[in-house]
């Protein structure tokens, strides 16, 4: 029960996103210095809880990933200040290397490529790599995959700013199957922007909590009391998941975020109106078929438009706040 | 003669759950100090991290859920997280922070205790001028900062030094002895004792202790310090402090001894005598002049972690059998992948040694070497659990870990020294009648004190306490039939 | 069987009686070798895979030698030996196509046990028929994970008659429980190939066109016991596109392989405990779709194909106010709600009760989508022609590569680099052995480009 655990961090850190979560008031925001305040407490505590729990920081910028911080020391800070005696010297390097890298990466940032994407699918698939990496050396190296497990307890917390980008619907599903092969549990903590559907799927099929933060400045306290503890102890103390989970797909042809879809019988890809030609495959469709389906269609596809996903506000998400806990 | 021997079974690799896993022995020590105490060892902020890392991790969460909070909730706000598994945990856990004055012992509020919540608070977010992790000595080229190996080398060869001496203790040889500080310890301690007013031969509390891993026989040391502190007069909570500093503080650093008081200082010059801190003296045993500096070894920084708080065993150099050096077989057989004198002498305990290479040892458990090691107070779940803590990596992908023929086998021999019973009592016998027999038989049922009886014989034995009663019965039937 | 006692005699051969034992019993073993090594060979040229000859036959083999599989190299170390055995998987992927290939994923299978006593044999421990169910439930479990829309059906063969022992289900755990009972399936009799296939054929006669409609037959016996004609019930199972496949643990039987061949399956001899399982997992993933295209003369546009109507639902929770839902009536607080008519199902996929809509849920899809789109191999690094311009961190787990080459001999294959890094095609990053596996294994997701 009271082993270590691992858990890597990754930060959302869109300039746009953070500028208009820094404006804006209703729901009220947060700015970048004051969440990362907030953050690097967070750490802390994480770090506090036991000598021997291990970090890793991720940056998803714009188009790159990268690596922030990580306890087995791989991004060392250029000048450790001299120790001061009223700090516990772990958190002092932790946080000195966490601002540091992450403002020379904001700095070497020069805002031309901005509309790139967030690099939060390579942020994903590296903290996937890196907890494989943690978890096979610190068993026997020849031993298969049961007993790795064990001995260090891995999750992944991403705090995510910006809305779901749909392109990379399939490499975030894959993400998240490894998750579950490896065992990792992936908290999700919305801080600003509307629900984020692939990542409300990402919690709900590894078992980890999903927060939509509503009072940006009790950022700390929805943290500890949802992602500080380890998933062995959530079994005792619940934590927050959704209420209602979006079980809804993108489609192929305009990565638009469909309820129903039209799916190919051979490689089930997904598409928001019949096709005559599979695009993945290549497979024909019989002519038949795509007339009847036609007759139906602007029925089917009414239900969402590109990019927003429109749905009712009764269906609103309603997450669970720590003000408002519900016994699991 | 041992005032307090701590006994709690605290090997935490065979508790599934929080709710068995017992606290750590020095919470449990806390928990019998006064509130004025607590608070001023709450103070210090490492003194606040420290504890909180010792705390079990469903304290830890509640103590974190409450930690940014301003205001006191209701306990019904907290008690609604708690799932239906969690109930018992829970309360446990309210009942242990409160102990501690962390948390109000009365029910209707829920908040931190103010110094604690600073003191943490400070801890976790840097800052304040309380200075409690240490301050760290200025450079001195004369004398650079002790690298780690050395420290390493240094703090095994205080630890074994103790442990081997306690060992070998009834053996006739006479390893290096400790210093006279830590023999005392060991003494009041009740590890050792003295016979006849000879030497010091170790107990059976002893070869239990020898058995616990490393982290545990520091505690019961430390602990066992603490309650020697109280009678020498020293102040207790600067006595904790001072030790839980050390656990915050870094390895291969050298630390300056200005800003201690008085108390602290006394204390390093026993601290270094375990090992826990490495500190330049002009020759060993005269400490004339004590440098003003002093580093902490891997035993001092490990004290509130669970990472091994020793480097592998010195002998075997390589350090690949960190995690365990161990295999033992289905027929009894033991490998042990070590030339360490001390980890052999403890096999020595309950093992018969076959024959001995440069870097293993065979040997066999055996109906002799484990009775033997039952003789001398060790249990079979010792055995078990030193044999499951100290596994050979190979063995590690078994399952279970130990072959379940050598676990009963040992379990079975203990069970076979517990085949008898003792109960002093009274045996009554030559009734005069079987009717008599009977009669007495009858009341000697309803006290329930009756342990054997045979009818044939008219005969019948009973326990010690019931005898006042049944002697009285009889002696006023006497006197009734005479009469 | 007598391996033991014939390997034991073979050692100390100075007995006369056992002598002659050992002749004539070497001599049966080799004639039976002679069928099935053809068996072996002809699959071997079927799938190009060249790990079934060096592997010993079950009845043949006295004891494990595990520690002949490995070598060491000069310096006793084994780390050569496990490199090597990376870069084969390396390689072995390197082969595989690297385009995306038509997949037949929802899947219906009707997995055939056989129930017989010949299954009671021991040649394989500790008996077929528990090697047999142990390795079934794992098979269960795995393809599930792979064919998370695919059903499964389980018929035994025993005592003559087809038996049906698990109706075709969804849920892994109703397929795993339908065979969990090992006193329920106790062996007996014999086997009777024609009833259980004609069985599995009912079971998936109703079943939509698009889907494959698959037998796998476990088959440990030598004879089939059959009220007719078995080549009648093979014509059928060709007519109704119906693919055979048989894992046959005793020997290969004729009859077994024209049923697979006619239908386009896999047959295949188990040779010992590792080979069946090897046999069993190979018809995991879901088969290419030019199986069936070849059964049915290849036409270009495939009539299996169709476009489907599919609906992503709504999970309710367990907190929202209990309702009925429409497949049980029973009051429920959790379910789905299908999109189109917004009734409640319990579980998904299924087909919606009032609407008829195709309801899943997107990772139900989403599963098999590494089917699809592969990650590219990474191609190993020989050299460094520019050292100062190459990451020293691998791309994915930031773990520092080495700076020298390394000197195993061990380990001196195509497709695998000496430096340790594999780069990405696409992105031109540089990934650690691990990483490598890792990626292409488990996530199908290159962290360099997110592809």
């Amino acid at each position: 029960m009271d082993k270590p655990s691992h858990l890597s961090v990754i930060l959302d850190l869109s300039p746009t996103q953070w500028a208009l979560c820094a404006q804006s008031t209703n729901p009220p925001g947060i700015s970048l210095q004051a969440f990362l305040s907030q953050l690097l407490a967070f750490f802390n505590a994480h770090i506090a809880c036991k000598d021997e729990n291990t970090l890793a920081v991720f940056g998803a910028l714009p188009g790159q990933s990268v690596l922030l911080y990580s306890s087995t020391g791989e991004v060392v800070a250029k000048d450790t200040e001299p120790t001061d005696p009223n700090t516990y010297r772990p958190f002092k390097t932790l946080d000195a290397t966490v601002m540091n890298s992450l403002a020379e990466h904001i700095a070497s940032f020069d805002g031309v490529s901005e509309e790139a994407p967030i690099g939060l699918v390579g942020c994903l698939t590296k903290a996937l790599c890196y907890i494989n990496r943690v978890t096979s050396n610190s068993s026997t190296p020849s031993s298969e995959g049961e007993g790795s497990a064990a001995s260090v307890d891995p999750r992944i917390l991403v705090l995510s700013v910006s809305p779901d980008q749909s392109s990379t619907y399939i490499p975030i599903m894959n993400s998240i199957f490894s998750a579950q092969k490896l065992r990792v549990t992936i908290d999700v903590c919305k801080i600003y922007g509307a629900e984020n559907v692939f990542l409300q799927q990402a919690a709900h099929l590894t078992g980890g909590a999903y927060v939509q933060v509503e009072k940006p400045d009790a950022l700390l306290q929805y943290m500890m009391m949802s992602f500080l503890p380890p998933p062995a102890l959530r079994q005792l103390i619940s934590v927050p998941t959704q209420d209602r989970v979006d079980f809804r797909a993108a489609c192929f042809c305009h990565k638009r975020i469909v309820e129903i879809g039209f799916v190919c019988s051979v490689c089930l890809s997904i598409f928001c109106q019949p096709v005559p030609v599979c695009s993945t495959c290549r497979t024909k469709f019989p002519i038949k078929t795509l007339q009847r389906l036609n007759a139906s269609r602007p029925l089917a596809i009414s239900a969402s438009t590109p990019g927003t996903p429109a749905r009712p506000p009764a269906q609103r998400n309603g997450t669970a706040t720590p003000a408002t806990p519900r016994p699991g | 003669m041992p005032s307090v021997t701590i006994k709690a079974p605290m090997e935490s690799q065979d508790a599934s759950t929080a709710t068995a896993a017992a606290s750590h022995s020095l919470i449990t020590f806390l928990q019998s100090q006064s509130q004025n105490m607590l608070t001023r060892l709450y103070q210090k902020p490492s003194a606040c991290l420290s504890l909180f890392r010792l705390l079990r991790p469903l304290e830890r969460q509640l103590v974190m859920n409450l930690l940014w909070l301003d205001l006191s909730i209701p306990p019904s706000t907290m008690a609604a997280w708690v799932t239906r598994e969690g109930k018992k945990p829970y309360q446990d856990a309210l009942g242990t922070l409160a102990r501690l004055h962390i948390l109000p012992p009365s029910a209707a509020k829920l908040a931190l205790n103010p110094t604690f919540k600073s003191g943490l608070r400070q801890a976790i977010t840097g800052g304040g001028t309380s200075g409690s992790f240490g301050v760290l000595a200025e450079n001195d080229e004369k004398h650079p900062a002790p690298e780690i190996e050395a420290l390493d080398a240094y703090a095994l060869e205080r630890w074994e030094t103790i442990l081997y001496y306690m060992v070998s203790s009834g053996t006739g040889q006479f390893p290096a002895k400790p210093s006279a500080g830590v023999l005392f310890l060991l003494e009041r301690s009740g590890l050792m004792a003295s016979v006849h007013g000879g030497a010091l031969q170790i107990t059976s509390a002893g070869f239990q202790f020898l058995l616990h891993p490393p982290h545990v026989q520091l505690w019961e040391l430390l602990l066992q310090y603490l309650q020697m502190a109280e009678e020498r007069q020293m102040d207790l909570v600067e006595v904790i402090s001072f030790l839980l500093m050390l656990s915050t503080t870094e390895l291969g650093k050298d630390y300056s001894t200005e800003k201690l008081s008085a108390t602290q200082k006394a204390m390093l010059e026993d601290l270094r005598d375990y090992g826990l801190i490495k500190q330049r003296t002009g020759s060993i045993g005269i400490p004339k002049a004590t440098s003003r500096r002093f580093s902490p070894t891997r035993l001092a920084t490990t004290l509130t972690s669970s990472s091994p708080p020793l480097p592998t065993s010195a002998g075997s150099g390589d350090g690949t059998h960190a995690q365990g050096f161990i295999v033992l077989e289905t027929n009894y057989r033991l490998y042990a992948y070590t030339d360490n004198p001390l980890q052999i002498a403890v096999l020595n305990l309950f093992v018969t040694l076959k024959s001995r290479f440069p870097n293993l040892v065979i040997g066999a458990i055996t109906r002799e070497s484990v009775k033997k090691a039952l003789a001398n107070g060790i249990t079979a779940d010792q055995i078990i659990s030193y044999l499951v803590t100290h596994a050979h990596p190979q063995m590690r992908r078994n399952k279970p870990l130990l072959p379940v023929t050598v676990q009963d086998q040992i379990r079975l021999w203990e069970l076979e020294k517990n085949r008898m019973k003792s109960q002093e009592g009274y045996l009554y016998t030559a009734f005069a009648s079987q009717a008599d027999y009977e009669y007495v038989l009858n009341y000697a049922k309803q006290l329930d004190v009756v342990l054997w009886e045979n009818a044939s014989r008219r005969c019948f034995f009973g326990s010690l306490e019931g005898h006042a009663n049944i002697r009285g019965f009889i002696e006023r039937r006497q006197t009734a039939g005479n009469a | 069987m007598a391996p033991e006692g014939r390997r034991i005699g073979d050692t100390f051969a100075d007995d006369s009686d056992s002598d002659v034992s050992i002749f004539d019993h070497d001599d049966a073993t080799r004639a039976k070798n002679k069928g099935k090594g053809k068996a072996i060979d002809r699959r071997k040229k079927d799938k190009g895979k060249g790990k079934a000859k060096e592997q010993p036959y079950a009845w043949e083999a006295s004891y494990t030698r595990s520690w002949d599989t490995v070598q060491e190299d000069e310096a006793g170390s084994l780390q050569g030996a496990v490199q090597d055995l990376i870069a084969r998987g390396r390689r072995r992927r390197l082969q595989a196509p690297a385009a995306a290939i038509r997949r037949t994923i929802i899947r219906h299978l009707v997995l055939v046990l056989d129930l017989s006593s010949a299954m009671m044999d021991r040649d394989m421990r500790p008996t077929r028929f528990d090697l047999m169910l142990q390795y079934a439930r794992e098979f269960i479990t795995e393809w599930f994970d792979q064919n998370p829309l695919g059903q499964i059906g389980v018929v035994g063969m025993r005592g003559g008659l087809g038996e049906r022992i698990g109706e075709m289900s969804g849920n892994p755990q109703d397929v795993l429980k339908s065979i969990s009972e090992r006193h329920k399936l106790e062996p007996n009799g014999e086997p009777s190939l024609q009833n259980a296939i004609e069985m599995a054929r009912s079971s998936m006669s109703h079943l939509p066109t698009h889907s494959s409609r698959e037998i796998l037959v476990i088959f440990g016996s030598l004879t089939t016991c059959d009220p007719g004609n078995i080549h009648d019930t093979l014509d059928e199972c060709v007519k109704d596109r119906i693919r055979i496949s048989i894992v046959a643990l005793a020997a290969e039987m004729k009859i077994c392989r024209e049923l697979c061949e006619k239908t386009g399956g896999q047959f295949g001899v188990a040779m010992n405990e590792g080979h069946f399982k090897d046999l069993l997992f190979e018809l995991i993933p879901p088969p290419a779709q030019r199986a069936v295209t070849r059964a049915n003369g290849g036409p270009a546009a495939n009539p299996a194909a169709d476009l489907m109507i599919m609906g992503f639902p709504m999970r309710l929770p367990d907190t929202s106010p209990p309702s009925l839902c429409v497949c049980h009536s029973q009051m429920k607080s959790e379910g789905f709600l299908c999109p189109r008519c917004l009734a409640k199902v319990c579980d998904v996929p299924t087909d919606c009760d009032i609407c008829g809509l195709m309801i899943v849920s997107s990772p139900h899809l989403a599963r098999s989508y590494h089917h699809l789109f592969p990650v590219k191999p990474y191609q190993a690094v020989m050299t460094l022609e520019d050292p100062s311009n190459s990451s020293k961190r691998c791309h994915g787990c930031s773990v520092a590569f080495r700076n020298t080459p390394s000197t195993m001999t061990g380990a001196s294959g195509e497709g695998f680099s000496p430096l340790g890094r594999y780069r990405c095609p696409e992105c031109k990053n540089d990934f650690c052995t691990d990483c490598d596996v890792f990626v292409h294994d488990v996530v199908h997701c290159c962290p360099g480009c997110g592809k």
